[in-house]
């Protein structure tokens, strides 16, 4: 418990630590001053104008998906029939993500409804970098100033000492992640109260929003354990920052190039942004080329990989660093 | 009198790039009782700090038996590192942190009362630069950062490597002065250093280490007697003749441009009565005694790590 008292204290003072709070701050201050003034109350005129142009494009849409089915069922001239796939789903307008509404066709206006995803996304991508960052050089810059030295002489128990450091870690990371999407929807929400529309919060739309959150927060922790795990491994900051550019270039560029030239099937398989795609929206759609070669008519190799899938080999990874890095850390001499 | 450190056979081989190995402790023992003053001597890279490092758990010995206060370590590290302050060559501490707050996190960690803090800089004369950044101490500022963080906790035990290292003159006497008090208080030291006038000035007992073996140990005047050749420095008028006498009475007798050196008197006043008889009067008859840096520069080969000294 003293550990965890003075680890908090260590992570609270650290420079970088607080280097990264100001950008996000200043980040989120910037989205939201910039999206305050940008948008204004629409008119009535306006909403009605709006209103129609969306009525319209979703008579389009189901216009569309009426024809696939006629051509399906073989009442459409045969010449316009091809234009359709055997399968009408996609067209099928209640399996979209959305459907237009109005605020699709409002100029300068903030609703919050729409945008919320997006913000929130862009928070994510920000506290991962956050987190990774603060992970690798939290215990990068201990370890290769010698901190953890003094640290060991206090308290032998090496695995505690370092379990100490990632949980406190964690702790933190999880309670400015809460504080932080909340301060940040809480702002935007307003915007869209006072400055713009709500847009559609019913329904789904805040359990939808939780769920991206917590998928957030989870793919925050594991980019911070990658972090701390990999820096630990390396026994300083620059070791993480080296393995995660090294695996960036070598893998997801060098690799794809390869797979692409070669003609590989399922190459996405490999790539790690894969599955944090899949984890983080839910399903990963991919393409394989491949899939086609020698297939006449109507092929898209399209397939999914789904969520599940993706937190098992995150989870995997992360899990498997972390052991190794506990493992090294507890055997290990130091100087 | 029971022991607070035994060491018996430990071995440390550290791997470099290539297979190359480099053993840097070979059957090393060091045995310190409690309530002493215990110098640890050895040139450079016969394995002093890595001794430590052993000891305190930093580094995993290849074999050997650590016990501190009676307890096994590595096994008991856990239990007996309240009782022991430690620093290990010049230890680095975080440049964006003040001295006080280094201090404070340790004292958190180990459960320490913080009011600790204040009383330890206080003893090493850092009290007034305690809330600056350790990024901007000066080398002896740093080493007495050191030395306060190993006394933060009240230890029974005190191990210190090199504490003396880049300390002013008045420094060196501070520190001198601090362990004699807290020796008087019953702190057990262990002090490693180079500098063979302090350690003869404030240890009771020294080990010292050759290529990581142990080649003398003990309370210091017995040591130093052990190396006592019964020189004295003799000045006559004809040292000639005065050597040819000395050694016809089965004497070693050294010229030397000045004076002679007569080795193996047992009495000093037959050298004088031998020459007096034969009329060379004895000016000045003075003893050599062994002080530690020549027993130490002896016993290490000079001070040269030579892999073979001490087999
Ligand atoms: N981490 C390490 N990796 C490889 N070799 C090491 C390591 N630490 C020490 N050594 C080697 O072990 C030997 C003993 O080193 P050690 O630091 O114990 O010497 P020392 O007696 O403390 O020397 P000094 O008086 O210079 O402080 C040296 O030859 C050194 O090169
Ligand atoms: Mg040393």
């Amino acid at each position: 418990m003293n550990l965890v008292r003075a680890e908090w204290e260590r992570l609270a003072t650290r420079r970088f630590m607080r280097l990264m709070l100001v950008l996000l701050v200043l980040a989120f201050a910037v989205t939201a001053v910039t999206t305050l003034v940008g948008s204004h109350r629409p008119s009535p005129d306006e909403i009605v104008a709006a209103q129609q142009s969306a009525a319209q494009q979703r008579q389009a849409l189901e216009d569309t998906f009426q024809q696939c089915l006629a051509a399906v069922r073989g009442t459409l001239p045969p010449e316009e029939a091809q234009d359709y796939p055997p399968n009408c789903s996609v067209f099928d307008p209640g399996q979209r993500d959305r459907l237009p509404v109005a605020a699709d066709h409002l100029q300068g206006v903030f609703t919050f409804a729409d945008q919320a995803r997006p913000l929130l996304y862009f928070l994510v991508a920000f506290l991962v970098l956050f987190g990774f960052l603060v992970g690798a050089s939290y215990i990068g810059a201990d370890l290769s100033t010698g901190g953890v030295v003094n640290l060991l002489i206090w308290r032998p128990r090496r695995l505690a000492v370092l379990g100490a450091k990632l949980g406190t870690l964690l702790g933190a990371l999880t309670l400015l992640s809460v504080l932080a999407s909340a301060a940040y929807l809480g702002v935007f929400w307003l915007i869209g109260q006072g400055a713009g529309l709500p847009g559609a919060t019913g329904g789904d739309f805040w359990p939808g929003l939780g769920l991206i959150w917590l998928r957030g927060l989870v793919l925050v922790l594991l980019a911070a354990a990658a972090g701390f795990a990999l820096a630990t491994l390396g026994r300083r900051t620059a070791a993480a920052l080296g393995a995660v550019t090294a695996y960036a270039v070598v893998w997801e560029l060098g690799l794809r190039v390869v797979v692409e030239v070669v003609g590989l099937p399922r190459g996405e398989d490999w790539m790690l942004s894969t599955y944090l795609d899949a984890w983080l929206t839910g399903q990963a759609r991919l393409s394989d080329a491949t899939a086609c070669r020698g297939v006449s008519g109507y092929c898209d190799g399209n397939y999914q990989i789904g969520w599940g899938l993706g937190l098992a080999v995150l989870l995997t990874l992360v899990g498997v660093l972390t052991m190794a890095a506990f493992g090294a850390f507890r055997r290990r001499d130091l100087s | 009198m029971s022991a607070v450190i035994e060491i018996e056979g430990l071995r440390k081989t550290f791997h470099g790039p290539y297979r190359s190995r480099h053993v840097a402790v070979d059957g090393f023992d060091l045995l310190v009782g409690r309530g002493e003053i215990h110098g640890f001597l050895g040139p450079n890279g016969s394995g002093k700090t890595t001794t430590l490092r052993a000891l305190l758990g930093l580094v995993r010995a290849d074999s050997g038996r650590m016990r501190l206060f009676g307890e096994d370590v590595p096994r008991a590290q856990a239990r007996v590192a309240a009782r022991v302050g430690a620093i290990v060559e010049t230890p680095q501490f975080f440049g964006n942190f003040t001295g006080h707050r280094t201090l404070r996190l340790l004292a958190l960690a180990g459960g320490v009362p913080t009011r600790r803090v204040d009383e330890v800089l206080a003893q090493v004369g850092l009290l007034d630069r305690g809330e600056d950044d350790v990024r901007g101490y000066s080398l002896g500022m740093r080493q007495r950062l050191a030395v306060a963080s190993a006394l933060l906790k009240e230890p029974e035990l005190l191990i210190l490597d090199e504490p003396a290292n880049g300390l002013d003159p008045a420094g060196i006497r501070e520190m001198r002065d601090l362990m004699r008090s807290l020796a008087d208080a019953g702190v057990t030291v262990l002090l490693s250093s180079h500098i063979l006038g302090e350690i003869q000035l404030i240890c009771d007992h020294v080990t010292i280490v050759s290529a990581g073996r142990r080649v003398a140990a003990g309370p210091v005047a017995e040591v130093l007697a052990g190396h006592d050749q019964h020189e004295w420095l003799v000045r006559v008028p004809e040292p000639d003749r005065a050597a040819e006498l000395l050694r016809a009475a089965g004497l070693a007798v050294d010229e030397r441009p000045e004076h002679l050196v007569v080795g193996g008197v047992s009495d000093a006043g037959e050298v004088s009565r031998l020459l007096g008889e034969q009329g060379l009067w004895v000016r000045e008859l003075v003893p050599l005694r062994p002080d530690l840096e020549s027993v130490f520069l002896k016993l290490t080969d000079g001070g040269v790590r030579d892999e073979e000294a001490g087999a």
